[in-house]
């Protein structure tokens, strides 16, 4: 049992960072990324033919990482221009179906020209025992990556200058344009943030499975329930709901069945709701 | 006139093709404070909002220190000294007092003088310092919402209805806070339906009627006029 629950909080460390990139990215200008986990599978390739052809796999991760993060300032830029023009319901619609289209063309290249490529990140060495339990390596460093990236976005946000602004854009455009701040500026190089945080992802779950070129649709449809259940906008309610989530996923998972397990979460995301329409920690 | 540090000339604006605001045109100089005085749906919020660049105005000009801002984004605008202070405050509900004036001297991060000095005029948020926004009564969101453009440094500051939400004595408290920022030589644009509590203010005035300037002149002028006591003082 205690093994189960600290696999599911592997997972949910991943799943937390899943989360946050897809909510900052919604906070700010009301784009649901639903190309999110396809832009993660994407800085897995990318590192994987970088390791194929015989860079050192830090290098290559950083690479695929990098990568991915200038693919989201790119998207922001051009694609998602027309979008920020448009207001309320009409944004939100407009992002999303677009970003649905940037998904299923990652996912068709990724199909077309890798579709055996994958990426698996392993760690020698024996396992280190953790409250009694065996743990792999790769586990541990995996969940080392995730609680570092996690605190020092929180961290970021909270103390920093730009990190201040991020949150005012979120909290009140038209306030945070009062204070001299540039919304469409903020929006830019967060979502360049939100597409790193995308491909440490995938680096990240390669350390504890191979990560497929056909992973994205699964990636996004967990991203996404972990958002909407920690409350979009909110970065602390999608690290909460991603733990609590990875670890109701892997309990059930191991108890039941992965099938059965992805229904259990979609259902729980449906209880939260019902319960606390604006998640766990929503703003608003 | 070379001293007008505000000139808006034959500035006209509105929503979706339609105007609201006709022709308006007027000045603010240096270390003035200059009130527009009308009633609910005058105009004066959407003329206001032209001017700092949330609405882009139909047509006209407004000039600031020489520069013309039409068409230039609300947040250059604002920081380029001209500070605005809407009627809702828009303030970061979410975020400490502290955290909220910080924002204010966006891009810089302030200096403990900057805070110092906003805490000398509102006592009252030094004690709420951490204490969030939202969670402030309606008088203590109006001082930090006046605190967060004066962390700015304005060049000028301009106000939409302060009193808005507030009970006669808040918003009298309101205006004493303001008569001091006036003392310390701030230059100041007040739009205002609590007619007597802006003229008491403000130097000069103008009365903004359906859209248009129908009056100007000195607060005293004004307060003496037939028409602005019929329509505004109740007299």
């Amino acid at each position: 049992m205690t093994a189960v629950a600290l696999d599911g909080i592997v997972l949910g460390l991943q799943f937390g960072i899943l989360g946050v990139g897809l909510t900052l990215v919604y906070g700010l200008g009301g784009i649901v990324n639903l190309a999110h986990g396809q832009m993660a599978v994407l800085a897995a390739i990318v590192t994987a033919r970088l390791i194929d052809s015989g860079s050192p796999a830090v290098v290559a991760a950083f690479v695929g990482v990098v990568a991915v993060s200038v693919l989201g300032v790119v998207l922001d830029l051009t694609l998602m221009r027309p979008v920020y023009r448009q207001q309320g319901e009409h944004r939100v619609l407009l992002g999303l179906l677009l970003m649905l289209g940037v998904g299923f063309v990652i996912d068709g290249l990724l199909e077309w020209r890798y579709p055996i490529e994958a990426l698996s990140l392993r760690f020698q060495g024996d396992p280190i025992p953790v409250l009694g339990v065996a743990m792999r390596r790769g586990s541990l460093v995996a969940s080392a990556i995730s609680v570092a990236a996690g605190g020092v976005l929180v961290m970021l946000l909270r103390w920093t200058t730009f990190g201040r602004a991020t949150r005012s854009v979120i909290q009140d455009e038209t306030g945070a344009r009062l204070c001299g701040i540039n919304p469409a500026a903020v929006r830019t190089v967060v979502f360049g943030v939100s597409g790193a945080l995308a491909g440490l992802v995938a680096i990240t779950v390669a350390m504890t499975r191979p990560v497929v070129s056909t992973d994205g649709v699964n990636l996004t449809t967990f991203g996404l329930i972990v958002a909407v259940v920690g409350g979009l906008g909110s970065v602390p309610g999608a690290f909460l709901a991603g733990i609590i989530l990875g670890v109701v996923n892997t309990i059930s998972a191991f108890y039941i069945g992965s099938y059965v397990s992805t229904i259990l979460l979609l259902l729980a995301a449906a209880t939260t709701l019902l319960l606390r329409p604006r998640g766990l920690l929503g703003i608003g | 006139m070379t001293d007008e540090l505000l000139i808006v000339d034959s500035l006209s604006a509105g929503y979706l093709g339609e105007d609201v605001v006709h022709d308006v045109s007027l000045t603010v100089a240096a270390g003035e404070v200059v009130a527009v005085i009308g009633s609910n749906g005058s105009g004066k919020s959407t003329m206001l909002q032209s001017v700092c660049g949330l609405l882009a105005p139909s047509g006209g000009s407004v000039r600031f220190d020489g520069v013309e801002l039409a068409g230039v984004k609300a947040h250059r605008i604002a920081r380029s000294g001209l500070v605005y202070v809407p009627a809702e405050r828009h303030l970061f509900p979410h975020m400490s007092v502290r955290e909220n004036l910080f924002l204010g001297a966006y891009p810089t991060r302030p200096s403990a003088d900057q805070l110092g000095m906003v805490y000398r005029v509102f006592p009252r948020l030094e004690e709420r310092t951490g204490q969030l926004a939202g969670t402030l009564s309606g008088g203590e969101q109006q001082m930090l919402a006046v605190g967060r453009a004066l962390m700015a440094g304005p060049r000028l500051l301009i106000l939409d209805e302060p009193s808005t939400g507030l009970s006669p004595i808040l918003a009298s408290e309101a205006y004493a806070a303001l008569v001091e920022l006036r003392r310390d030589g701030l230059t100041v644009l007040v739009a205002e339906q609590q007619v007597p509590l802006a003229l008491d203010l403000a130097d000069r005035g103008y009365v903004l009627d359906r859209g248009r300037i129908e009056l100007t002149g000195t607060s005293s002028q004004l307060a003496a006029d037939e028409g602005v006591q019929r329509a505004y003082l109740g007299v």
